[in-house]
């Protein structure tokens, strides 16, 4: 029996089983969004596509208003795209699901439920058919991924930002997710508790075999470069499109603190710099 | 629970020691201030009956009344001679019938005005129109509704005093901000779980305003309306005195009315406190 006969492919070795492609997670295709305002139409973004591979990595950047976390929506599905169309996980997507992790840029927490309340009631709402007993392991186990377990009965006002962004990745990966959305994720923390975040992100995914395919909107380039396999650079709005995907191929496990002197993380990092600021370059 | 001893000399000591003294101080001081109230009302009072010659009674002449009163405040001789302390009762009893009444329509009422833009559009000309209305108007209504004064004086407590509770509702609802809402979509929240975990909440704190709002309309109108139905209550208390020509007991009411005001809201401020996540 021939190939052409017989279209599954085997795998006869492990450096062939890299070969393969890996499957598609999100598929945006020639999408644009428009807004009715009391001023016409504003379009955000338009002819947008962009693939995203299954356990990849993706960071949207661009300056305020370019309509990345626009863009981010369309995959949520908070947004419905005015033309064109978003597959994610093989579905069309037309409204929020649990597929879809959400972690917002100011947490999103509700405040009058304790830390521990906030995610259950999440997994409750996800996971409809699962015990008592098993929700509440569930809770538990993604308390303790990111040290919140001794502070599951406090109150979200009473937890530093840190600690809150915390629980909102921990209620993110509760409802597992494959593929998980963050709009600005560390925007409002300090530079240091940005650091371990990006450590203690970057462990989630790998605890979960590295299988989540992880969308972020910032406007940080050190942050995109440290997590992403992909930087997509949008132009400026508005009717916003891709100005350019960066690939960065640094090896994983990245060291926050080696990658600096890495000579493509200083390559990587000043074409973005020249793709987000060359318009201001001549004016100084 | 953890005990920490805490010896004298120590560090924590002193702290405890200066945290329960400025307690007692600020305390002591707030005392202060409502005993320098009271006695700015005496003098006052005091001057307005020197002016008047004694025709409103002063403080004396009343706290003699009042202390007559106090002696036996139930008693029951009749139906149009009853203590004080009876009064009072079937007033609140009264009061809160009314209020209960009132707000079972306002509060499922102001939910539904929040949380959908028709109900909104829809109600709010009416709550507009129907707010400004005095209780005194409502009564015949109420008269000709229940045949009897004691029904129509509940009905224009609740219909006077559940505009309150109606508004803020509304408001606690509508003003739900998006942060909350997109929680509720992003993991799929179903309407049950929306309305007792996002809604609800959210709009507690306002409804709990409202509520203290409208028991002290409530309170306010029941000497109105007392005042038309007769019967037993601090309102029909105060007629009865001005018909019996006694000044001091009209004085008294006043003051008591003007108390248990102050109690009730009080009472509500605490419930109020209780129910806000946003001090803790």
């Amino acid at each position: 029996m021939t190939n052409i006969t017989n279209p599954v492919t085997y795998v006869d070795s492990s450096t062939d089983f890299h070969k393969i492609p890996p499957k598609t997670s999100i598929e945006i295709s020639d999408v644009t969004v428009s807004f009715k305002g009391q001023n016409g139409t504003f379009t955000a973004i338009k002819d947008i596509s962009l693939t995203v591979k299954k356990g990849e990595i993706v960071s949207l950047i661009g300056h305020s208003g370019c309509g990345k976390s626009t863009l981010m929506n369309t995959i949520s599905g908070m947004v419905t795209p005015t033309k064109g169309t978003v597959i994610a996980n093989e579905k069309t997507v037309n409204g929020p699901g649990p597929d879809r992790g959400i972690v917002f840029q100011n947490y999103s927490l509700l405040p009058w439920l304790s830390v521990y309340s906030n995610i259950y009631e999440a997994v409750d709402a996800v996971m409809k058919d699962k015990t008592l007993a098993e929700k509440r392991e569930l809770v538990e186990k993604n308390l303790d991924m990111v040290n919140l377990l001794s502070h599951k009965d406090k109150l979200p006002g009473q937890l530093s930002g840190g600690m809150k962004q915390r629980v909102a990745i921990a209620r993110a990966f509760a409802i597992n997710p494959s593929i998980l959305l963050l709009d600005e994720p560390f925007g409002a923390l300090d530079a240091l508790t940005k650091g371990a975040m990006h450590i203690e992100l970057l462990k989630l995914w790998n605890l979960d075999n590295r299988n989540k395919t992880i969308v972020m909107v910032t406007h940080d380039i050190e942050e995109a470069i440290f997590l992403s396999d992909r930087v997509v650079v949008m132009n400026n709005g508005p009717a916003a499109t891709i100005k350019e995907i960066v690939d960065i191929n640094i090896a994983r496990p990245r060291n926050k603190k080696d990658i600096a002197h890495d000579p493509e993380f200083i390559r990587v990092h000043d074409q973005l710099l020249s793709l987000l600021f060359e318009k201001f370059s001549i004016e100084d | 629970m953890v005990l920490i001893k805490v010896r004298s000399g120590s560090p924590y000591y002193s702290n405890i020691k200066i945290m329960l003294q400025t307690t007692i101080k600020n305390k002591s001081i707030d005392l202060f201030y409502f005993l320098g109230s009271i006695l700015l009302l005496l003098v006052i009072w005091q001057l307005v009956t020197i002016v008047t010659k004694a025709e409103i009674p002063g403080p004396l002449a009343t706290f003699t009344v009042f202390k007559e009163l106090m002696a036996e405040p139930f008693y029951d001789r009749g139906p149009n001679d009853k203590g004080i302390g009876n009064q009072l009762f079937s007033s609140l009893i009264r009061v809160f019938s009314g209020f209960g009444i009132g707000s079972l329509i306002a509060i499922p009422l102001g939910l539904i005005m929040g949380a959908s833009k028709v109900g909104m559009k829809l109600l709010n000309p009416l709550v507009q129109i129907l707010k400004p209305v005095s209780p005194l108007a409502w009564f015949p209504l109420g008269l000709l509704a229940f045949k009897a004064a004691e029904g129509a004086t509940i009905f224009i407590i609740a219909i006077t005093s559940l505009w309150p509770t109606l508004i803020n509702t509304a408001f606690g609802v509508s003003s739900i901000p998006q942060d909350h809402k997109n929680v509720g979509k992003a993991f799929g929240f179903s309407k049950w779980k929306y309305v007792t975990k996002i809604m609800l909440p959210f709009a507690i704190p306002h409804i709990m305003t409202g509520l203290r709002l409208s028991i002290g309309i409530a309170w306010m109108v029941i000497v109105a309306g007392e005042m038309l139905s007769g019967g037993v209550g601090i309102g029909f208390f105060v007629w009865d005195s001005w018909n019996g020509l006694s000044l001091e007991k009209i004085l008294i009411a006043i003051l008591i009315i003007g108390t248990v005001g102050l109690l009730l809201d009080k009472a509500f401020n605490a419930i109020q406190n209780a129910f806000s996540w946003e001090k803790k």
